[in-house]
Formats: structure tokens, C-alpha cells, sequence
């Protein structure tokens, strides 16, 4: 591995740090090995906003290597948003230009005295001033940054003004408008008056097997392009798939207290392709390009939206209008926070102005009526400047609600908002929310890809009935705990490369063994230390809950009726899982076995 | 008794099939696009077999059975081994885990396929029900 370089805002030192050749082994990288290394930091008493706070960003074993869809990078620290372990991964660049640098990670803390950017030119770190760049929007900073720089080449990390001003899921950007969006580091990176990261290297990652890795990550690559799913990610974008999630009755409608949205097929992806779409972009090394370039004014190409800014700005608030969806998106990435995490509180305003909680004289004097974009907008532009009623909705759907006395139609877990895979349309997603270590997160585990059929025999993850109930709930674990290998690697859970492949590649990366049973451990082991760190943090079995929305029915739609079994699957789950039903801590039998005797010591004592 | 799969009968009890089911009939009124699958060899198909449909607002007008695929050029195609045809006829696969899992590949409009995929299943189930056990 390559080190890790510490730098203290406050007093500028830095220094390069190794990573212990075990916790690599035992935690591959990633979010996972990120968690290994901020274990000891993350306690209860740490304000995410204070200067001790740390803020670390990671790459896997493969990023920067053309393996399949293996440029991604991830940011892991406290979440001011959650209050508990955050995680939030990245595609674009930035990630393999880093690895260029010579370096597998950024460990930031401190605070600088005024705003600053961090430059990493080939190992050597420059801090500078960004005054001049304090209040931009993200792509106007990532330009005046290369070009201060005069580097074109440099690939740049930024916050927008909603991370200088503390917006509670203020994300981090780079590239083509790739973005670490979920939980709230980019206010972090606000708080400590760092604005921006820029990194260029020349060197190449190192392989322990270059030749053999070649082989594999070129059979990989050609096989992926031939892929199903990835042809459809290729053509359509993400939102391809929009038509049928809405079909099952698994997208988010009218704030998700409805199961049938008619008019899908004027937002889907297949429609964008059809109508705005005049490009496409990858990350690096990726051969899906999912990424879309679109145009809504003749010559001005722009990011088109992914699925999640579509459904959660689209059917979540009634709103049929692809452009107008378009460019809230857009807003979004340029103000610098989360799609979901916004939409969703918008939608939790609607949803609470519809029934008398707020009126008028709550929201600024504006009138929510579901599907309108003005005032979307309006809402949209009030969180990025953080003015009136903006102020509480930058504040995430938990507080919001809590404000109005509403918390509990907020629809989120441990403070993070759930993301556009309704529960009752494809079950498994009740344990992914629940059970996620950053709150209500798809990523974790993308189940609902499980539940519509994409079964891993060799995993043993097998396909049960979309409407399901405990007999799905190991299936769910080891899910996990193989999404946490991806998210430890960091590689995209868009690329269904066989894990068979996965595990070639680290072996050849790494210079290691592995088997696939041990590979899945390591997924387990992350799991579960991610898990332990949110115990300590004052979390426990309690926390393992869905929102009330997710646990009635709609009354139309495909799922129309359904709701999961949640409290029967949660205990299965817990079996599976050797989990304390009474505290939610992982049994010590099962710590000790996956060599987490430490961390035993520290839950049990 | 029902038509062996493969077969012409099995392709021609097929039309039938979709020109009298009232759901097909209404799912599929708005499909516009003619589809062939492809069997490839696989147990005791020993030849690349293929199925043309002409499939139109929720009738099939005209069925072939081993079209010249160099020449004709329908807008869907769907292709997969013998076996994994009978594990999607006889249920033992969903379409969607077929596709997904890629043990049956599309070719086609993307586009027109995400956005009609309640006709795809529902031409999958009326090719199920005519199958039975006969494979």
C-alpha cells in the first residue's frame, strides 16, 4: 500500500502515515479500512463540526487501475447529519489522481484560520489560500482552482456554499459533477474552512501481479460491456430503470404515501434518452458510462440527472417535468448538497403542509401544492443561500419534523433520509434501511436488485419473493456484507462483475490468497465494526426501525396493500447476524471468530 | 396436450395464444415491433433455432419459424441456450432474473424495452402457459 498523509489544518504540519499491513488484509480498504482507522476517534462526545474531528478519504486496492468501474474513492468520518459513522463514496477522478500522488488517502483534521485548498502536486502539499473562492459553486471553484493552478489536468474536490454554511447533507464534488453526496461531510470540510482539494500525479498504482491483473481486468471489462444491466445503465443512465420500479410499486410517489405514478414515462430515463440526452460520461476506467451530458438550451451541455434525483425531485413530489427535474438536480450539484437528502425533506414539507401541520406563514408565505416546480424551485434555492425557511430544511427531514412536531412522518432512519427503493414494493430494502450503518442508505445494499432477481449463487445470495419476509433476512446480510467489500475496494455497485472476478483482481492487486468465503468475511468484519462504532456512539437495537410511512400500504399501484413483515424479518436477521436481540451488539462469539477480539473487549468488556 | 418447445406447433399454438388473451390484448396495445428468439444449441436442440413474431397493439399478425437472420432485422431480438428457455417456460426463472442475471441477452431498443416491460412479462406468460411441461 501507499501511505496515507495526515495534514493538520491548524497548524499546517503534515506527515505520511502507513497503514498496518493486518488491517489491510483484514479490512481490504475503503470505507471498511476507513473505519479500522477512525475507530478510536469516533466517540460520542466529538462534534462533527469541531476542529478534532477527522475527516479521511480513501482509496481501495484497485482504484486508479483499469479494473471494472474502480475509480472510486470514498470519505468516512462523523456525520453531522446522523450523529453516527459516515460513509460517503465518490466516481469521477479524483480518486485514481490521488492514488497517481502516491498516496491511498488524505487524513484531514484541524481547522484552518481562513479558507484554504489543499494542492497535491506529486507528493508534495501546498496549503493555499481560497478566500477568493469562498461562497462559489462547485464547478465555478473545480475551474478557478485548475486554472489558479494552471494544471488542467488536476482533478479537483470542492465544497459549494451549502458546506461553508453547515447545510446538515452538504456533499463533496468533483469531475462531471460526480459527487460524495450522503451524509453531510461536505459541511464538515466547510467547518474546518477547507474549500477545495486538488490533486495531479504521474505514477501508476502499485500491482503485486501487474501481468496477471491485465488478464483479468480485460476479460472483466469486455464481459461487462456485454452485461444486461450494464447496457441498459449505458443507454438509459441510471433512471433506466424508472419504468419498472414504479411498475413494482418500489419508487417513491407523492412523498411515499402512494403506490402508481402514470406519468413515469415522462421522467424516465428511457425518455431522457429519447428527448435531452446528447451524451454520455464515465468515471475512470469505467466502460458502463452511466453518467449523462444533456441539454436543455441548445448548445449548453450539462449533467443529467441519475435516478435518485429523479424519483426524489420527480413522482416523490408529483412532479412530471424532466427539465424542471434537470435542472433542480443541477441547483443542487452547484449549491453543493444531497439530491435525496433534499428532495426528500422537501417532500416531507409537502406532505406535512397538505395535512395542516405547516401553513403558509411557516414556509415563507408559499402555497405547496404537490408538482409545483416553482415552488420546488424556490425551496431548492432558499436551502443553497440558507434563508428562511431554507435555514430548517438544510437541516435534514429528522429535525425538520421534529420542529413541527412531525418527526415521525419523516421518512428516514437514524437521521438520514430514505433513498428511492420503497420497501413494499421490493422487501429486502426494509433491512437495508434499517439495519445500514449511515442511516437509511441504498448503497449499503442495493437489495432491491436481489428482490427483482440478480441472485449471486456463489455468494449463496439467492432470489426470494419481492414481497418476502424472513426467509430473506440471511440473504440481506450477506448482500451486505458483500456491498461492503465493494464499498471497501471502492468499486461501483453498478458494475455486476462476477464476485469470482472481484476476488481475482484483489488477489493480483494485493499479492494475496484470498478465498471467496474469506473475502466475504472481510465484508462481515467491516460490517460489523462499522457497527460497533455506532454502538459506542449511543446507538443500539432500538435504532434497527423503519419510519411508520414505510410500514403502511399504499392503497394503489403493484404493491398496492403490502407491507413487510419487518419485525419477523428483523429477527431473523438478528439470528443470521449473531446479533444481541436486547442491545443490538454483535455476539462476542462472533467477533472473536472474525478476529475482532478487540473490538469484543470494547463492546463486553 | 401441449406443443413441444421448440417446435413450429409450439410457435404457432403461440399466436393463437396472443390473439385471444384479453390481458395480453391490453397490455400490449401500444407495442409496435416485431421480436425473433433465438435458441441456441444446447441438450437436445443440436441447431441455432429461431421464432419470429410479428408482434402489433397487442395481437401477433404473423409467425416464422428460422427466419434468415441475415436478412431480416426485427426490432427486438432475444437470445439464450436452450436450457435457460426452459427454465424461464417451465417458471423456474423469472424473465427479469433471466435478463438480469444475463442467461438471456436483448438486443433492441432499450428504450423501448424499459418502458414496455409489463408487455415483455406478459408475452412471457402467455409463452409459459401454452408450454406447460412439454419441453
Amino acid at each position: 500500500m501507499q501511505p496515507i498523509l495526515k495534514i493538520n489544518l491548524t497548524c499546517g504540519k503534515t506527515e505520511p502515515w502507513l497503514i498496518p499491513a493486518d488491517w489491510q488484509k483484514q479490512y481490504i480498504g475503503g470505507a471498511s479500512l476507513g473505519a479500522r482507522i477512525l475507530y478510536d476517534s469516533l466517540t460520542r462526545e466529538l462534534d462533527p463540526f469541531s476542529p478534532e474531528a477527522p475527516l479521511l478519504f480513501l482509496t481501495g486496492p484497485l482504484t486508479g487501475t483499469l479494473g471494472p468501474s474502480v475509480g472510486r474513492f470514498v470519505v468516512c468520518g462523523k456525520s453531522p447529519l446522523t450523529g453516527i459513522w459516515a460513509e460517503s463514496n465518490c466516481g469521477g477522478f479524483w480518486g485514481a489522481e490521488l492514488r497517481f500522488a502516491g498516496f491511498d488517502g488524505l487524513w484531514v483534521s484541524g481547522k484552518a484560520d481562513h479558507p484554504v485548498y489543499l494542492w497535491l502536486n506529486d507528493s508534495n502539499l501546498e496549503i493555499r489560500d481560497a478566500s477568493s473562492l469562498w461562497g462559489m459553486e462547485t464547478y465555478d471553484t473545480r475551474d478557478a482552482v485548475k486554472a489558479e493552478l494552471e494544471t488542467p489536468s488536476a482533478k479537483v474536490l470542492v465544497i459549494g456554499p451549502a458546506g461553508e454554511q453547515g447545510v446538515l447533507y452538504a456533499g463533496m464534488y468533483c469531475d462531471h459533477g460526480r459527487s460524495a453526496g450522503r451524509t453531510g461531510l461536505g459541511a464538515v470540510m466547510g467547518s474546518k474552512n477547507l474549500k477545495a482539494i486538488a490533486v495531479h500525479g504521474t505514477t501508476k498504482p502499485p500491482l503485486a501481479d501487474a501481468e496477471r491483473y491485465a488478464v483479468i481486468r480485460s476479460q472483466a471489462n469486455r464481459e461487462l460491456k456485454e452485461d444486461n444491466e450494464a447496457q441498459v445503465l449505458h443507454d438509459l443512465g441510471t433512471s433506466g430503470v424508472a419504468d419498472y420500479s414504479e411498475y413494482i410499486g418500489a419508487m417513491p410517489i407523492k412523498y411515499y404515501h402512494r403506490g402508481s405514478f402514470p406519468e413515469v414515462d415522462k421522467i424516465s430515463g428511457s425518455t431522457m434518452a429519447e428527448t435531452i440526452l446528447v451524451g454520455k460520461s464515465a468515471c475512470h476506467g469505467c466502460v458502463i458510462a452511466c453518467g449523462r451530458v444533456v441539454e436543455l438550451e441548445a448548445g449548453k451541455r450539462q449533467k443529467g440527472p441519475e435516478y435518485e434525483t429523479v424519483e426524489i425531485f420527480g413522482p416523490n413530489l408529483l412532479h412530471a417535468d424532466l427539465n424542471a427535474v434537470t435542472h433542480l438536480g443541477d441547483l443542487c450539484d452547484r449549491y453543493g448538497f444531497d439530491t435525496i437528502s433534499a428532495g426528500n425533506t422537501i417532500g416531507l414539507a409537502f406532505h406535512l403542509f397538505e395535512n395542516g401541520i405547516l401553513t403558509e406563514k411557516d414556509m415563507d408565505g408559499l402555497t405547496l401544492n404537490w408538482g409545483d416546480g416553482k415552488v420546488i424551485e424556490l425551496l431548492v434555492h432558499k436551502i443553497g443561500r440558507q434563508e428562511g425557511i431554507g435555514v430548517l430544511l438544510g437541516q435534514g427531514s429528522r429535525l425538520f419534523g421534529r420542529h413541527f412536531g412531525a418527526e415521525e412522518e419523516a421518512v428516514q432512519v437514524n437521521g438520514l433520509e430514505v433513498a428511492c427503493h420503497d420497501p413494499r414494493g421490493a422487501s429486502g430494502m426494509a433491512l437495508s434501511y434499517a439495519t445500514s450503518p449511515r442511516g437509511a442508505c441504498h448503497n449499503q445494499s442495493d437489495y432491491f436488485f436481489v428482490d427483482w432477481g440478480h441472485n449471486e449463487p456463489v455468494l449463496g445470495i439467492e432470489t426470494f419473493d419481492r414481497h418476502g419476509g424472513k426467509e430473506k433476512s440471511a440473504n440481506v446480510a450477506i448482500h451486505q456484507n458483500w456491498r461492503t467489500v465493494n464499498n471497501a475496494l471502492v468499486m461501483c455497485i453498478f458494475a455486476m462483475v462476477p464476485p469470482e472476478t472481484t476476488l481475482e483482481l484483489i488477489n493480483a492487486s494485493c499479492g494475496w490468497n484470498l478465498t471467496l468465503s474469506e473475502l466475504l468475511a472481510a465484508g462481515e468484519r467491516g460490517w460489523n465494526l462499522k457497527r460497533a462504532i455506532n454502538i459506542r456512539m449511543g446507538l443500539t437495537g432500538a435504532n434497527d426501525k423503519l419510519p411508520k410511512t414505510l410500514l403502511e400500504p399504499v392503497p394503489d399501484g403493484n404493491s398496492a396493500g403490502f407491507v413487510p413483515d419487518f419485525p419477523a424479518m428483523l429477527e431473523s436477521y438478528y439470528e443470521a447476524r449473531d446479533w444481541d436481540p436486547k442491545s443490538g451488539k454483535p455476539s462476542p462469539e462472533r467477533l472473536n471468530a472474525l478476529g475482532m477480539t478487540e473490538v469484543s473487549r470494547d463492546l463486553w468488556g | 396436450m401441449a406443443p413441444e418447445f421448440p417446435s413450429l406447433e409450439w410457435l404457432q399454438v403461440l399466436q393463437e395464444k396472443l390473439n385471444h388473451d384479453d390481458h395480453y390484448a391490453e397490455v400490449a396495445k401500444n407495442w409496435e415491433g416485431d421480436m425473433v428468439m433465438i435458441v441456441d444449441p444446447q441438450g437436445k436442440v443440436v441447431e441455432q433455432q429461431n421464432f419470429y413474431f410479428d408482434l402489433w397493439h397487442g395481437k401477433c399478425k404473423r409467425v416464422e419459424m428460422n427466419i434468415d437472420l441475415d436478412s431480416q432485422k426485427p426490432a427486438f431480438t432475444l437470445r439464450a441456450p436452450f436450457e435457460n428457455y426452459t427454465a424461464i417456460l417451465t417458471g423456474k426463472i423469472d424473465p427479469m432474473a433471466a435478463l438480469m442475471t444475463n442467461k438471456l441477452h436483448v438486443k433492441g431498443s432499450l428504450a423501448y424495452m424499459m418502458r414496455n416491460v409489463p408487455t415483455v412479462l406478459d408475452f412471457v406468460r402467455c409463452a409459459k402457459e401454452v408450454t406447460g411441461d412439454n419441453i
